[in-house]
């Protein structure tokens, strides 16, 4: 017996109901251009236009804005000081992250509430943690330096935001402190998955803590921590709030990020046009380095 | 006719005296109330429920329209009022965003004068020519102190924003400080001149140094001021003009970087060794509470601190985080150093461009601004505006507020009469963020002469962006106003 292909093929919906299920899904799509890809397309054309305070200057400008871009010193230094944070925060929030996580694995009374006492810093929003810690580094009435008074015995007022050889390490402070217990609540999950039994055989075999955590741990938890790297990775480099609260990019630009750097040029001084060659230029970077690292850290599989 | 020459005389005069009257009674008739009274029957008529939305300085200073104005001018039109607060530091942003994105939601505003031309060149302001003529408000706009009046409220001629704080920097001195036998001894054996209130800056560091020599060990230091860089701006612009600084030459080159500039950022550090610790990050709170707590002999700010520190009004409960003055009756009001004060920032109220009720919004701010409604408004113990009419300074009721008053009011009035007008020209907010990076800079080390180059140079990359010859006719109209430098 033989079955024709034109049986065994499903039978084709009619063609009013075959456009139904895109118009199921169109409402979707449309809010998501609407929100996404508009804006992008929009900051595109404002990029190649001359619009600041003065002129609603809708006029083709060619490159004039990207090479003036390019040629901006105070946007690669900025751009010098994003990766500056990033490249010290993310490793410290990553290490505190997971040793937090290592200490809570272990079952003991009141864990569930220091878990979420912990996690607070992280539903704060970033201005206020920036305005807190505006005053906890305040030189006359901060708690910082009265407890550093009170452990060297003398006056330390120590001009936090104003030095510049202490504004790093307080922007570090202050950012660490807000999304360690990211890191931590990430690395706390994926490490609670770890295959008990491959610990057990491990420790049966005589392996020690770091063979351990290298050859069974790590490999577990990798795919979860290279996310919440990538995530982290992405907030530091667009680093805003806590800056702004803390120094407002100085002294002088000294601790000025992109992200700073791109609302003084587009809210303050209202170059529009620059700000949206500057915000592209940025969009293409990071989309650059992303794809690199995704390859890389093989997630995209 | 007459029975006699004399009583033709009589008559003649009577009549003319009569004619007189009628001419005048006439050209009154028209505006026969007060401009206060005007703008309030006007707005009754077109108010149906309408409400004013007028961007306001957050803090004390918008206790003004949610605490009095507002409520009074709602009992007395029925219009609502909202306000919508907004940090110093944001609102020339804020006022531009919603000018550009067009959408009418601010009706009625507070500007910093200095912002005028911007907003007028962008478009965001109303001009209030037609509607100040046609309520009668010419008048009462020329009793405003000749300094504000004459050079914050208009751009080109034409009105855009009706002068409406009388911000000017004051010097605070400890009178009972600068009365001791002891250290008036002391100071003239030492500096050979008599102690008192400086006149010049040379004075101010000399004065500064001995006072804090002799009375550190008491908690009181020769002075405190503001050294954060968003307030440094105005001492600088201040000083620098005070000691012969000019902001431009000729051909609209940067002039800060020259001596004068790198004199005041240099002695600035130098003062900061007698002055409190960690006084670069003083802004107005922090200085406020120095002086206050009587940890410092002189200070310069604006003039809410010379209420405070009377403790005037100081059980209001609006007041409660100024710290209580523990100066009150000691404390002497002079022009800071060099005679002409900084006019620092001040606000005018304007009308948005953009407002859906911009009559029903210029009737509120001519009610505002009015002699009748200003006058309560600038003694409101929590408000933060200033005297800015001649009748403020004179006004029997302030003169009578707390026991030197009338020394109070006579530093703002001869302060208004010599101040010198914040920098404005076309994004003025891109020359003041140069300085205010540089002022950060200075804190943080850097050389003061390097500094100055660079603010030089970025102020020149500013100009030539703008175009010189564009920016130099604004600067050229602000530098021929008379609070623009010193006169000489």
């Amino acid at each position: 017996m033989t079955v024709s292909s034109d049986a065994l093929a499903r039978p084709r919906a009619p063609v009013g109901e075959r456009g139904f299920k895109y118009l199921l899904i169109a409402p979707s799509v449309f809010l998501l251009l609407a929100i996404g890809i508009f804006p992008l397309l929009y900051m595109l054309v404002v990029s190649f236009v001359g619009i600041d305070m003065m002129a609603e200057d809708w006029s083709f400008k060619g490159l004039a804005n990207y090479k003036a871009a390019f040629a901006d010193a105070r946007l690669w230094q900025a751009l010098g000081h994003t990766l500056i944070i990033t490249a010290v925060a993310l490793p410290l929030e990553l290490l505190l992250g997971l040793a937090m996580a290592q200490l809570f694995l272990e079952k003991f009374p009141g864990r569930q509430i220091f878990v979420a006492l912990l996690v607070l810093p992280t539903v704060v929003s970033p201005i206020v943690a920036g305005a807190t810690w505006s005053l906890m580094f305040d030189n006359r009435y901060g708690p910082i330096n009265q407890i550093l008074g009170w452990i060297f015995g003398k006056e330390m007022p120590l001009l936090w935001t104003v030095d510049p050889t202490l504004v790093y390490p307080a922007i570090i402070v202050a950012e660490v402190w807000q999304w360690t217990p990211f890191m931590f609540l990430l690395l706390l999950a994926a490490l609670s998955n770890v295959d008990k039994s491959q610990l057990e055989a491990a420790s049966i075999d005589g392996a020690g803590y770091w063979m351990t955590f290298r050859k069974i741990v790590l490999p577990a938890i990798w795919p979860v921590m290279a996310i919440a790297l990538l995530i982290r990775a992405l907030d530091l480099f667009r680093i805003f709030d806590i800056i702004w609260a803390l120094t407002k990019g100085g002294p002088g630009t000294m601790t000025e990020t992109i992200s700073v750097f791109t609302y003084v040029k587009g809210f303050t001084q209202f170059e529009i046009s620059y700000a949206a060659a500057v915000a592209l230029i940025i969009i293409v970077l990071l989309t650059v380095a992303v794809t690199w690292m995704l390859k890389k850290i093989e997630i995209a599989r | 006719m007459f029975s006699t020459p004399k009583a033709a005389a009589r008559f003649t005069r009577t009549a003319a005296a009569s004619l007189a009257f009628a001419v005048v009674a006439a050209g009154t008739s028209a505006f026969a109330q007060s401009a206060a009274q005007r703008a309030v029957d006007a707005a009754k008529k077109m108010c149906n429920g309408k409400t004013i939305t007028i961007v306001w300085e957050a803090g004390l200073q918008s206790l003004d329209p949610k605490n009095y104005s507002g409520p009074e001018w709602e009992k007395l039109t029925t219009c609502k009022v909202s306000v919508v607060e907004v940090s110093t530091s944001e609102m020339f942003t804020k006022i531009m965003q919603e000018y550009r994105a067009g959408t009418g939601a601010y009706d009625a505003l507070n500007v910093i004068p200095a912002w005028m031309p911007d907003l007028v060149q962008a478009g965001a302001l109303e001009q209030l020519d037609a509607m100040v003529d046609k309520y009668g408000f010419r008048d009462e706009l020329q009793k405003i102190a000749p300094t504000y009046r004459d050079n914050q409220m208009k751009v080109n001629g034409k009105i855009y924003g009706f002068p409406d704080d009388g911000d000017v920097f004051v010097m605070y001195y400890r009178k009972d400080i600068f009365a001791d036998a002891e250290l008036q001894k002391a100071f003239k054996a030492k500096l050979g001149y008599d102690l008192a209130p400086p006149k010049t800056w040379k004075q101010f560091m000399e004065i500064g140094q001995f006072l804090t020599d002799s009375l550190k060990s008491k908690g009181i230091y020769g002075a405190s001021q503001f050294r954060e860089p968003g307030y440094g701006n105005f001492m600088f612009q201040e000083r620098f003009r005070n000691e012969g600084g000019k902001f431009f030459d000729a051909n609209m080159k940067a002039q800060i970087n020259n001596a004068i500039g790198v004199k005041v950022l240099t002695e600035w550090r130098a003062e900061n060794k007698f002055m409190p610790a960690g006084v670069e990050k003083f802004g107005f709170v922090e200085n406020l509470a120095t002086f206050l707590k009587g940890e410092s002999a002189m200070t310069i700010s604006w003039p809410p601190y010379g209420r405070f520190a009377a403790g005037y009004l100081a059980d209001e409960k609006a007041l409660d985080w100024v710290p209580k003055s523990t100066v009150a009756g000691k404390v002497g009001y002079a022009l800071p150093p060099g005679g002409h004060p900084q006019l620092a920032a001040g606000f005018a109220l304007s009308v948005a461009s953009t407002s859906k009720n911009k009559e029903l919004a210029y009737l509120f701010i001519q009610w505002l601004n009015s002699e009748e409604t200003s006058m309560k408004r600038v003694q409101l113990p929590y408000a933060l505006r200033d005297p800015f009419r001649d009748s403020h300074f004179t006004s029997k009721e302030y003169l009578s507020k707390w026991p030197d008053a009338k020394d109070y009011l006579a530093a703002l009035q001869a302060g208004s009469k010599t101040g010198l007008l914040d920098l404005s020209l076309i994004q003025t907010d891109k020359y003041e963020e140069a300085l205010r990076q540089g002022i950060s800079r200075l804190w943080a080390g850097d050389d003061p002469k390097k500094i100055l180059d660079d603010v030089a140079k970025s102020w020149d990359e500013t100009t030539a962006k703008i175009g010189v010859d564009k920016q130099k006719a604004v600067y050229n109209a602000w530098a021929a106003k008379g609070g623009a430098y010193p006169k000489k």
